[in-house]
């Protein structure tokens, strides 16, 4: 954990600068005469930001854990399952511009079924369509007001 | 077997684009409203929109969702309503000097008369600087005598024009003041009675607690039915003299069917007995224009206070 | 404040339908690991839009008990705890239900939380008012002073560093910030995209960060978890299924010191239900005569950290109601929903609208009854749920979730909100940041920003006149304190839950 630790602490820290000379400058105006700026608040937390990753960073750098003997950070099938979900949503957005939001929530959950390895094309059917239709009963019947 | 889930998604698509059709002004509403209010939950804005929300709930068939969106006097939630669609299902309440005061205040926040439609007005304000009752000080003079040996007290403004009428004091004589920032008329009475400032800019709702608050100045163009002794600020030497109602504002453009609809509901709070017994409880006055006349007297206060605010040579940042 | 009044608003079949509705999706939320009574809530609160109000809450805050007591289900039948809080119920009732005493085992989990909810709503009822009335001493220095220590505690005690807490806490505020500021009308962070003027939407957000997040954690480690489906055991034997008396005469001292700890760990800010059932569960090992066994089977200790698990739930209410402040993130999410409905959490709330805080008590009572019921009722079913494979159930959540998260606004924006967050989620859960202070450092950023700005008026610029507000310098004493003394390594560190799922004790209070 510690060499993530000063890896994490040094790219908040960078993130911290230039969110702090770059991003809220552009992003904030500064206020009329006579209020507080705007930037207060948010240039406080980017500092304290700062200064905790570069502390945190420095700390970890000092302590004696031996590299080699952490777990990588993402294991392989945790990548392969961000992915895998990542794609059924671009699709189900997709689908959502192209088609209709009811295809769209479909697509999501049959996807999601078969990127996670059900098989069983009854399921894989049956799950969206019940899903969809007890959304749409509870939504549209029961508390009688539109989603989409 | 893919032919079909594509049937099925088919017809569940097709089943669920049947349920959303246009919506038509002649059965306004077919569904529940949303009423945005420009302050804080418990101020007077607020005590006032949720009992008008009662009453047009009533007369319309519908509920009414209020949603709290405070910010710079109303102008966070104007923002959201010109965004909104004009079709009567989003509204706005709120003290109409988001249009005819605060853009002279304040150049970020410029609204014009005409950009919005107005369905009817309900209740005017009793503006008044409000201060503790036990207050070393009764009217602007006193006051002025006491920050000038007090320095660095403090000034509870929750909209731009509040802090129009401070920095004006403050300009004229010299006296230094902190103006705390607060988002309601609930927070500023709390400020008040909790002593964390001296004065405040106070839309009425400090009669309230005729015990514990008081006024020291009317910032209407008249005196208070509530405190006939508090002179007007105009009286005390600040041609700043300027009134204001709440209002229900709609997006531009809204039809006039909806419109009509709307400003029907809204009289029906003069007759309202839960409406009146809100009221009463603050002495607010109850007094209805509708949707014509609410146009008319919002383009000619915003004329009337531009000239004020011209004369006194203030100049919006 | 007339509870009575309440009670006639609320026993309606209706309002209590609702209110059934939300306890048993709350015990199903509660049963599934990794789902905790937080996601439940965030998810619930589109759902409730149109619903009248104490119908809303009584379901929302229906779903957050259900929870707290659904989750023993799992930690006794699989040795997952359905939330970090039950941990320690699985440490005993794993074994009885290998020794075949399920039935026991939930029957005892069940009724802890019941008696332990109760009481605890019973303290909220008693001691919120008398409290709010202390509110006026409460100025805008003394709020700004009690937040930074409630943010500055709750960072010191989520996660194993202290300042990665902080990060996460200032992070939180930092996104607050994001939007139209409301004082002099300046876009903040808002990169020219108007749906980002009011903000960021905490239910997309949430869900992103704890529901969808930990779905997607789950989805990486599907073969592990499969693996720990494993048959239960259920006892044929009468006394294997119920509750003996001379059981209940050693669980009853047990229960109530389990609802004193949970109550006080909920009424201070930032502690959680783990820390209440930990505690509670150690304190009676210490109390019993037997104290080696614990770990064995040994009914008490079901009983000890269920009762406190749930006793934290209403008594976090506390800090809400009497001053408006959020002291755990259940309590942050429920703040959105109660403003939603038209109650804003706060000391004013109970002269402002007393008629509403009553049907929400006697919400809150019916809720803790109601759930006595469900769970008797349920809990045969609700073994069988546990049964579901992952597989099944995320798709199913995922629809939920985006649902939830479209609600907010109706476009596709808010769902690419809640994926960001998921992103930002499955980061931090990685990294070890605490994507729960976080929450809760955005919850109470804007109210931070406010009453920090209302000081330095107030202050008139001038640190010193701190002097005049010696609430405000205990709070500051406190916030130095507790980084001192965290910093230093006394941190009660929470152990790790056996669930396969790393990091997922950050799901929850």
């Amino acid at each position: 954990m510690r060499r993530a630790d000063v890896i994490s602490g040094v790219i908040l820290a960078v993130f911290g600068l230039i969110t702090l000379f770059i991003i809220i400058p552009w992003q904030i105006e500064p206020g009329p005469a006579g209020y507080m700026s705007p930037r207060l608040v948010p240039v406080l937390m980017m500092v304290l930001i700062t200064g905790l990753s570069v502390l945190l960073a420095i700390r970890n750098l000092a302590s004696d854990a031996a590299p080699g003997d952490e777990p990588p950070l993402f294991t392989w099938a945790e990548m392969l399952a961000i992915v895998k979900i990542a794609t059924v949503f671009a699709v189900a957005i997709a689908l959502y511009f192209w088609v209709s939001p009811a295809v769209s929530g479909g697509a999501l959950v049959a996807g999601s079924l078969i990127a996670l390895g059900e098989r069983r094309p009854w399921v894989i059917v049956a799950m969206p369509a019940g899903l969809l239709i007890t959304v749409w009963l509870l939504f549209y019947k029961v508390l009688g007001t539109a989603i989409v | 077997m893919i032919k079909r889930r594509t049937l099925l998604g088919v017809a569940t698509a097709l089943s669920f684009s049947a349920f959303s059709g246009p919506v038509l002004a002649d059965d306004y509403p077919t569904g529940p409203i949303t009423m945005l209010v420009g302050y804080g939950a418990g101020g007077q804005t607020d005590l006032i929109a949720r009992a008008t929300a009662n009453v047009i709930s009533k007369q319309l068939g519908q509920p009414i969702n209020v949603i709290n969106k405070p910010g710079v006097g109303g102008a966070v939630a104007a923002r959201e309503l010109t965004h909104a669609n004009p079709d009567g299902y989003t509204i706005l309440f709120n003290s109409n000097a988001l249009i005819n005061l605060a853009p002279f205040v304040m150049k970020n926040a410029d609204f014009k008369p005409d950009e919005f439609d107005y369905a009817g007005m309900i209740t005017a304000f009793q503006l008044a600087l409000a201060a503790p009752k036990d207050a070393p000080f009764n009217n602007l003079a006193e006051y002025v005598e006491w920050a000038k040996k007090n320095p660095g007290s403090s000034y509870a403004a929750l909209a731009p024009e509040a802090r129009l009428y401070i920095n004006e004091i403050m300009k004229k004589t010299g006296i230094q003041v902190n103006i705390v920032p607060v988002q309601s008329g609930s927070e500023m009475i709390n400020a008040l009675l909790g002593g964390q400032v001296m004065l405040a800019y106070s839309g009425g709702i400090h009669y309230r607690y005729p015990d514990q608050l008081k006024s020291i100045a009317a910032t209407t163009t008249f005196r208070h039915p509530s405190a006939p002794t508090v002179p007007t600020i105009e009286e005390q030497g600040f041609q700043l003299g300027m009134d204001t109602r709440t209002t229900l504002i709609l997006p531009k453009g809204t039809p006039k069917a909806v419109i009509d609809k709307l400003s029907a509901a809204l009289k029906a709070c003069q007759t309202d007995a839960d409406f009146k017994k809100v009221a009463d409880a603050a002495d607010i006055p109850i007094q209805y224009l509708d949707a014509a006349e609410a146009t008319k007297e919002m383009t000619a206060s915003t004329a009337k206070n531009k000239a004020i605010m011209k004369a006194a040579g203030i100049v919006s940042k | 404040m007339d509870i009575i009044t309440g009670f006639a608003d609320v026993l309606t079949p209706k309002i209590l339908m609702w209110i059934a509705i939300g306890v048993t999706i709350g015990y199903l939320v509660g049963a599934l690991p990794g789902l905790g009574k937080a996601t439940g809530v965030a998810v619930s609160i589109p759902l409730t839009f149109y619903l009248h109000p104490v119908a809303a809450l009584g379901m929302l805050i229906g779903i957050a008990k259900g929870s707290a007591a659904g989750s023993a289900v799992s930690a006794i039948l699989i040795n997952t705890p359905g939330e970090p809080a039950s941990a320690p119920t699985a440490l005993d009732g794993y074994p009885l239900a290998r020794q075949g005493k399920a039935q026991k085992a939930l029957k005892m989990g069940l009724y802890a939380s019941v008696i332990g909810d109760f009481l605890s709503t019973l303290v909220l009822i008693f001691l919120a008012a008398p409290l709010a009335s202390y509110a006026l001493l409460i100025g805008p220095v003394e709020l700004c002073a009690i937040l930074l220590f409630s943010l500055t505690f709750i960072g010191g005690l989520s996660g194993r560093s202290l300042i990665k807490g902080l990060i996460a806490a200032a992070f939180g505020v930092f996104f607050a910030t994001v939007g139209i500021e409301p004082e002099t009308f300046v876009p903040r962070l808002t990169f020219g995209l108007l749906e980002l003027d009011d903000g960021i939407k905490l239910v997309p957000m949430a869900i992103g960060m704890l529901a969808v997040a930990e779905m997607i954690a789950q989805a990486g480690n599907l073969k592990a978890l499969d693996a720990e489906f494993e048959q239960i055991k259920d006892g044929t034997a009468h006394e294997d299924r119920v509750i003996l008396r001379s059981e209940w005469r050693r669980c009853i001292p047990v229960i109530l010191r389990g609802t004193f700890i949970g109550s006080v760990v909920g009424i201070l800010p930032g502690l959680g239900a783990s820390v209440g059932s930990f505690l509670s569960y150690a304190a009676t090992r210490k109390a019993s005569k037997t104290p080696e066994k614990f770990g064995t089977g040994m009914i008490e200790g079901i009983a000890a950290a269920e009762s406190a698990d749930n006793a934290v739930v209403p008594s976090s209410l506390v800090p809400l109601f009497a001053l408006g402040i959020p002291g755990s993130v259940i309590a942050a999410i429920l703040i959105a929903a109660f403003i939603l409905h038209g109650l804003t959490p706060g000391p004013l709330m109970f002269k402002q609208q007393p008629r509403l805080v009553a049907d929400v008590y006697a919400a809150m009572l019916c809720a803790s009854l109601i759930m006595l019921i469900i769970g008797s009722v349920g809990q045969r079913l609700f073994a069988m749920v546990i049964r579901v494979p992952l597989r099944l159930i995320i798709p199913g959540v995922l629809l939920l979730c985006s649902i939830g998260a479209y609600l907010e606004t109706s476009t596709v924006f808010s769902i690419w909100v809640m994926l960001f967050f998921t992103g930002l989620g499955l980061l931090s859960r990685k990294l070890d940041f605490s994507f729960v202070t976080f929450l809760i450092g955005f919850v109470i950023g804007p109210n931070l920003e406010l009453s920090f700005r209302q000081s330095i008026q107030i202050l008139n610029h001038d640190p010193a006149n701190l002097i005049h507000h010696p609430i405000a310098m205990a709070f500051g004493f406190l916030t130095l304190g507790t980084i001192w003394w965290v910093g230093r390594g006394h941190s009660p560190v929470v152990a790790a839950p056996t669930s396969a799922t790393r990091n997922s004790r950050e799901e929850e209070a």
